[in-house]
């Protein structure tokens, strides 16, 4: 099996992108031999994080076999007119997704500054709640970064969390993240936007393969491309296979 | 036959490449990559006789595999970078020319024209590390040169906008797009096709920075004609610098 543990659904705003219901999308993982996939709408990051949520809740409700949700957390809009949303963890697990994304650089907050960040932090720790902190959605150098002085202090500040970094390309990049990944277990890396030469043999050999994840960034990135990354690497077969599923299905308790 | 538009070789501390002809060879070979098209890093950050000389010394190595790109390091050495590039193309066999532009050292400038001429002339198509404004600067200026652009937007001064770089594209008949980059987005080679057409578009990894793998699947795996990969694949840059496959 094939486990993606950064896809999304929902429209992309800067390009035409082929696929984007929910239905597309898996099509889409299905032609490049990606069998499941973590998602979330791409409506939390660029319009509102619950209404994107629901879009989210209801595709995995939908192909429970084919998509993982991860609730997109975001902070609340000025004017406190609309009904306050939840930022408990537990809610959003009974609801059936299985992790949480944070996409400070989109959503106008600086996670080590806003209290409620800490809050998702300090439940998802204690619930063993992964959660997604991208450097970058996809790897274009023109999307909004987050800082890496601010994705180190923020896993340093909570290291009981699962956290899966995200965004990382290359070069200094990369190189935080092993060292992140070296200090503390449970620090993961998805892939899609790791772009180096032999990147994935470099993580292997500095980190071991269980904190790696294979992610592909699709429909907005090319699956295949994402994925050749990892089974074209010179590692063993049970460190390919831990990379592409085990992992993954090992932090989401679905293996 | 494929051939990689776009490689590096030599050494550069702040890139954290260090590879000789050797090892790029092994990886082409790998990768099914028939010829490797070469710029010395040395020549184009820091000393371009130096530079252009070692990848002359790699070149006579593997002569039916590697294919020189003159490199220049800066448009501001006048009429010793014009004689260089003349060096590279009638006494080292090099076939293109790659420099390299940054927001603080632009080379959309007047010292920039006699290059552009010289490799006009010379027929030597120019394989650039530029923005789309960049070039439509300098192809406003110096029309009919061939000009490549590196990673088609598709790298941190160019703010990632391959779009906007089909834009440039398609006002300026010369300008062909690389498609080596960090970008791995699903639309970006095929729209690339489908605006320019497949001989405008020329294919590349720029190893042995990136992985070439996820460059080589996101040219490959695509819908195109078996005429149109042939073209993207190698064609189009063989023809450019006038090398017969």
């Amino acid at each position: 099996m094939i486990y993606d543990a950064n896809a999304f659904i929902g429209k992309w705003p800067y390009w035409p992108v082929w696929s984007s219901t929910p239905e597309e999308v898996t099509s889409e993982l299905r032609k490049w031999s990606i069998d499941r996939a973590a998602i979330c709408s791409t409506r939390s990051v660029f319009v509102n994080w619950e209404d994107g949520n629901l879009e989210t809740e209801a595709a995995i409700c939908k192909q429970p076999d084919r998509l993982t949700g991860f609730a997109c957390l975001g902070t609340l809009e000025l004017s406190h007119a609309l009904p306050q949303h939840s930022y408990r963890v537990a809610d959003y697990l009974a609801r059936g997704f299985q992790g949480v994304r944070l996409y400070p650089q989109h959503h106008s907050y600086h996670p080590l500054y806003q209290s409620f960040v800490d809050t998702i932090l300090e439940e998802a720790a204690s619930l063993g709640c992964p959660v997604l902190l991208p450097l970058r959605i996809i790897m274009n150098w023109g999307m909004p970064t987050l800082d890496l002085s601010v994705m180190e202090g923020l896993v340093n500040r909570h290291p009981r969390v699962v956290w899966i970094l995200s965004g990382i390309n290359y070069l200094h990049e990369l190189q935080l993240a092993i060292a992140l990944m070296r200090k503390l277990p449970t620090v993961h890396l998805e892939t899609s936007c790791v772009m180096g030469y032999a990147a994935v043999v470099k993580l292997v050999q500095q980190c071991g393969a269980q904190q790696i994840l294979f992610g592909s960034g699709a429909p907005i990135q090319h699956g295949a491309a994402s994925l050749s990354k990892i089974l074209q690497a010179s590692i063993s077969e049970s460190d390919r296979e831990a990379i592409l599923s085990s992992n993954l299905c090992r932090l989401l308790k679905n293996g | 036959m494929i051939v990689d538009g776009h490689v590096h070789i030599g050494k550069s501390t702040r890139l954290q490449i260090a590879v000789d002809g050797e090892m790029l060879i092994r990886a082409a070979d790998t990768l099914g990559i028939d010829k490797i098209c070469c710029t010395d890093l040395t020549a184009l950050f820091y000393d371009m006789h130096e530079g252009n000389r070692l990848l002359y010394v790699e070149m006579q190595k593997f002569p039916d595999r590697i294919l020189g790109y003159a490199s220049l390091h800066s448009t501001r050495f006048g009429q010793a970078a014009l004689d260089e590039i003349k060096r590279c193309r009638h006494d080292y066999g090099m076939h293109g020319l790659k420099i390299y532009s940054t927001p603080e050292m632009s080379i959309a400038e007047s010292a920039m024209i006699p290059i552009l001429e010289l490799c006009s002339e010379l027929k030597m198509p120019i394989l650039a590390h530029t923005t789309p404004q960049e070039c439509e600067f300098l192809l406003s200026a110096v029309p009919d040169v061939q000009f490549i652009m590196a990673h088609a937007g598709g790298q941190p001064f160019a703010h990632g906008d391959w779009n906007r770089a089909i834009m440039a594209a398609q006002r300026f008949p010369n300008l062909y797009l690389d498609t080596a980059c960090s970008t791995v987005d699903t639309a970006f080679v095929e729209n690339c096709v489908a605006t320019l057409g497949a001989e405008r578009i020329i294919f590349g990894t720029d190893m042995p920075l990136l992985d070439p793998w996820p460059q080589l699947i996101k040219a490959l795996e695509t819908s195109f004609s078996e005429a149109d990969r042939r073209l993207i694949m190698g064609g189009n840059i063989l023809r450019l610098m006038g090398v017969k496959a």
